[in-house]
């Protein structure tokens, strides 16, 4: 009875005010539902146009919405963009946009503010990367009408859509640009028209959202339509991925992501505990061969490199079973995956051993790593601790352990501080690069990593024919033609080249206390979702 | 102070890799990229201009602008300085109470007992403080519920981080101060005030414990110097806001003006702890006094 008498006033409270919160009476969800998540990465900013790390991402679309967001087949569905039209040469993209939808400071959502976004980018000292790479086909802004805006492009460009679904194109309030204490470290002073309202970012410790309670406006990927279900939201960092799931089963958070293969099979056996597991979209973790230098200038060296490495059963010691093998830099998300890759390479340990002895790798030293004229058969990673992550220091370690039991190779593992690791780049002093990347469209991404003028080629390769396969496959719209690119970029730099050995696809796993529902990953990237549609209860 | 702030900034100047690559991090690097982040930063400056013009700034108290959080060090400093010196404070007490609590107990106590004690105290100091953290939380978080794992909110989120850095000072702290009790209960005064009829107890309180803590108090000056080191692991374990963190991601991505003022911050302290020291040896010791 008296629990009865302590809910009637609430239920009658609830009634009263049922115009205000429809959305929660429709479905049952309790009003007042608050949710703790620990994370295990600190994001560095919360301005998106500032967003560099694939781990915050799930922090974004909170706050901030999109004009597009890309489905899971990979195609793009409205949200603050009714609809947009591309002209026939792809040079002009004009978007059609909402007219109910309010900033978070009250200013309005419109083709002004859009324009106010995209000429941020413009402006000197805010983002050099994406003013020179993403966006440097973006001739100008216009204003059609307060619901109408358009792009003019100086190049058709294939990647202008991911880039408006991606992070960088959640819209700021303008005012907010103008105002914010320190615009480009972002914070609750620049505003979004997300779901959420962010209430404060205590370095080290947590950020903590509010419900926006005027939002009507998801994305077509959504699950449900209204405010978001949870009332308060926070998220907390746990670096320590033990801790995190201690945090978990102990009850002091209801979900966490980033879950480390030792953990998984604990949390699958907990009836209390849902687990699940999404591949990232973009590049797998790739190893790339330096092909300017000795040894892997010599095509036989770097497919015996592959043959030496039996990944399977690296994969298994070092996680368990919980990592999916890669065969192709690009990852089998993606719709230019090229699954004729599967099993064409690597594993015998025959074949390493005579493609070794034919490219005159033939002598031994006293340590039984092979040797020519002298010189060790020595291959050097440089990695940089803080993007060391997923255990590959320990994944290197087994693969270094196998190739020089199967085939002699001294490989080395450095993990060395950030300055250390960009001058071994700069002094081209390294065999190996290792790298994965989590773009939305894998295409992004080999533009950065393939071309021979590639920001971040570390293969150091010049391959004329290449670099306009990829020009073509991200200025042509044409998803047909883009796969068949794609597909002879993949042959050309795994099969015919042999200058990667892809090792294992990125995944982001999100383990949760059973009562928590609605929650997924983001369709674009794989990286788990926003908190829109997450909630406590059935 | 100027002394660190210069210091490390050459030390900063021969660290390998330069700002700007450190800056573009993993991701795109081309020469237009490049050359708009120097300008941005001001690393297109000759060195000796950068340095010259950060001292300028530094005596007008500007510490600068972080390069990757974006954000003023003076603010970014202010925001975390709290968290890290309640954390500090409450490791030192809880070393010092426990130090002296287990070296009273125990100071001319049985072999077998002292043996034991001292054992767990050589533990304390030998343990890394991640793997003490990491076991303080399975049993008394995890398992037990009594305090939570994460954040500065309110006092029972205090208690696991101050005992994981605090126990390290218990543990040597608790050895030096029973060997100094030891030793002053063999001199002549510790005879002559037994045999005044004076308890075992009283002559600890009123006497031995005086002359036991002098070294004492300069080890926990010293320790306390060189618990930021261990606040990085602790705040980073527990999910606490504070230096720590801040000065392990600037230390990582080379983020000259946070790490400047964390040195300067860092002379700071043992510039403050040394005369709280000194006061304290003229409580102490009444002969410093008339000096």
């Amino acid at each position: 009875m008296k629990i009865l008498r302590a809910v009637l006033p609430l239920v009658l409270l609830a009634a009263a005010c049922g115009t205000g919160a429809p959305q929660e009476a429709a479905t049952g969800t309790v009003t007042g539902t608050s949710l703790t998540w620990a994370i295990e990465t600190q994001p560095v900013t919360l301005n998106p146009h500032q967003w560099a790390q694939n781990k915050a991402r799930l922090l974004v679309f909170n706050q901030f919405d999109a004009l597009i967001a890309r489905d899971k087949t990979g195609n793009f569905v409205p949200w603050l963009a009714k609809s947009w039209q591309v002209s026939p040469d792809h040079l002009t993209y004009t978007f059609e946009l909402r007219d109910d939808v309010t900033f978070h400071d009250g200013t309005k959502f419109d083709a002004a503010a859009v324009k106010a976004n995209l000429d941020q980018f413009g402006k000197a000292d805010y983002n050099a990367v994406v003013k020179a790479i993403q966006l440097r086909n973006l001739e100008r802004t216009e204003v059609l009408s307060p619901t109408s805006v358009r792009l003019t492009l100086k190049n058709p460009d294939a990647l202008l859509l991911d880039f408006l679904a991606s992070p960088y194109g959640g819209q700021v309030s303008p005012k907010s640009l103008q105002n914010a204490k320190d615009l480009k470290a972002g914070g609750p002073d620049l505003v979004g028209t997300g779901p959420f309202v962010l209430e404060a970012f205590v370095p080290g410790q947590e950020i903590r959202y509010r419900r926006n309670d005027a939002y009507a406006w998801p994305p077509a990927t959504a699950a449900h339509q209204g405010p978001a279900h949870l009332s308060t939201l926070t998220y907390r960092i746990l670096p320590t991925a033990s801790v995190r799931v201690g945090a978990l089963t102990s009850g002091q958070v209801q979900v966490v992501e980033g879950v480390p293969a030792t953990e998984i099979p604990l949390i699958k056996a907990d009836p209390e505990l849902t687990f699940a597991s999404e591949l990232n979209t973009g590049t797998s973790f790739t190893y790339y061969f330096n092909v300017s230098r000795a040894p892997f200038d010599d095509k036989r060296v770097r497919q015996a490199f592959r043959e030496a490495v039996d990944v399977d059963k690296v994969l298994a010691s070092v996680y368990q079973g919980s990592a999916s093998r890669a065969w192709s830099l690009v990852g089998s998300r993606s719709p230019f995956y090229d699954a004729s890759l599967e099993k064409s390479y690597g594993g015998d340990t025959a074949k390493a051993n005579a493609l070794l002895d034919e490219a005159g790798w033939t002598a031994r030293d006293a340590e039984g790593f092979r040797t020519k004229d002298g010189r060790r058969l020595t291959v050097r990673t440089v990695a940089a601790a803080p993007f060391v992550r997923d255990r590959r220091d320990v994944l290197a370690q087994a693969i270094q352990a196998q190739v020089k039991q199967s085939a002699g190779i001294d490989f080395q593992v450095k993990i060395v501080d950030a300055g250390t690791a960009t001058k071994a780049v700069e002094d081209n002093e390294y065999e190996l690069f290792e790298n994965s990347r989590g773009d939305s469209d894998v295409g992004a991404a080999l533009n950065l990593i393939l071309p021979a003028k590639g920001a971040i080629n570390r293969t150091r390769r010049d391959d004329p024919e290449l670099d306009a396969w990829l020009v073509e496959a991200s200025t042509t719209s044409d998803p047909a033609r883009r796969k068949e690119l794609y597909l002879k970029v993949q042959q050309r730099v795994v099969t015919e080249e042999a200058i990667v050995l892809p090792v294992y696809q990125p995944a982001d796993q999100i383990a949760a206390h059973r009562s928590v529902g609605g929650l997924g990953f983001d369709p674009s990237s794989g990286t788990p979702g926003s908190a829109y549609d997450v909630r406590i209860g059935t | 102070m100027w002394a660190a702030a210069t210091a490390s900034w050459l030390a900063l100047l021969v660290a390998p890799g330069d700002v700007t690559s450190i800056l573009l991090g993993d991701g795109a690097d081309t020469p237009e990229i490049r050359a708009a982040i120097a300008r941005e930063w001001g690393l297109d400056q000759p060195q000796i201009v950068q340095y010259l013009s950060y001292l300028a700034r530094l005596l007008q108290g500007d510490l600068g602008r972080s390069y990757t959080l974006q954000q003023g060090v003076g603010d970014l400093l202010a925001g975390q300085l709290g968290p890290t010196v309640e954390l500090m404070l409450a490791a030192t007490a809880t070393g010092i109470v426990l130090a002296l609590l287990l070296a009273v107990a125990t100071a001319g106590r049985g072999r077998w007992l002292r043996g034991a004690v001292s054992g767990v105290q050589l533990a304390w100091v030998s343990v890394p403080p991640f793997l003490v953290g990491i076991l303080l939380l399975f049993v008394f978080s995890f398992t037990l519920g009594w305090f939570p794992v994460s954040g500065a909110r309110d006092t029972s989120a205090l208690v696991l981080p101050a005992l994981t850095l605090g126990l390290p000072i218990a543990g040597s702290l608790g050895q030096v101060l029973r060997e100094g009790l030891e030793r002053a209960q063999e001199q002549p005064f510790a005879v002559t005030a037994r045999a005044r009829g004076l308890t075992e107890s009283a002559l600890v309180v009123r006497h031995t414990l005086r002359h036991a803590s002098l070294p004492a108090v300069t080890l926990a000056g010293m320790l306390t110097g060189s618990l930021l080191g261990g606040a990085i692991i602790t705040e980073s374990l527990y999910g606490r806001p504070g230096l720590g963190q801040l000065t392990l991601t600037a230390v990582t991505s080379q983020d000259l003006p946070v790490m400047m003022a964390i040195v300067i911050l860092a002379a700071a302290l043992y510039v403050l702890i040394s005369t709280v020291l000194d006061l304290l040896y003229r409580i102490i010791d009444p002969r410093l006094r008339s000096a």
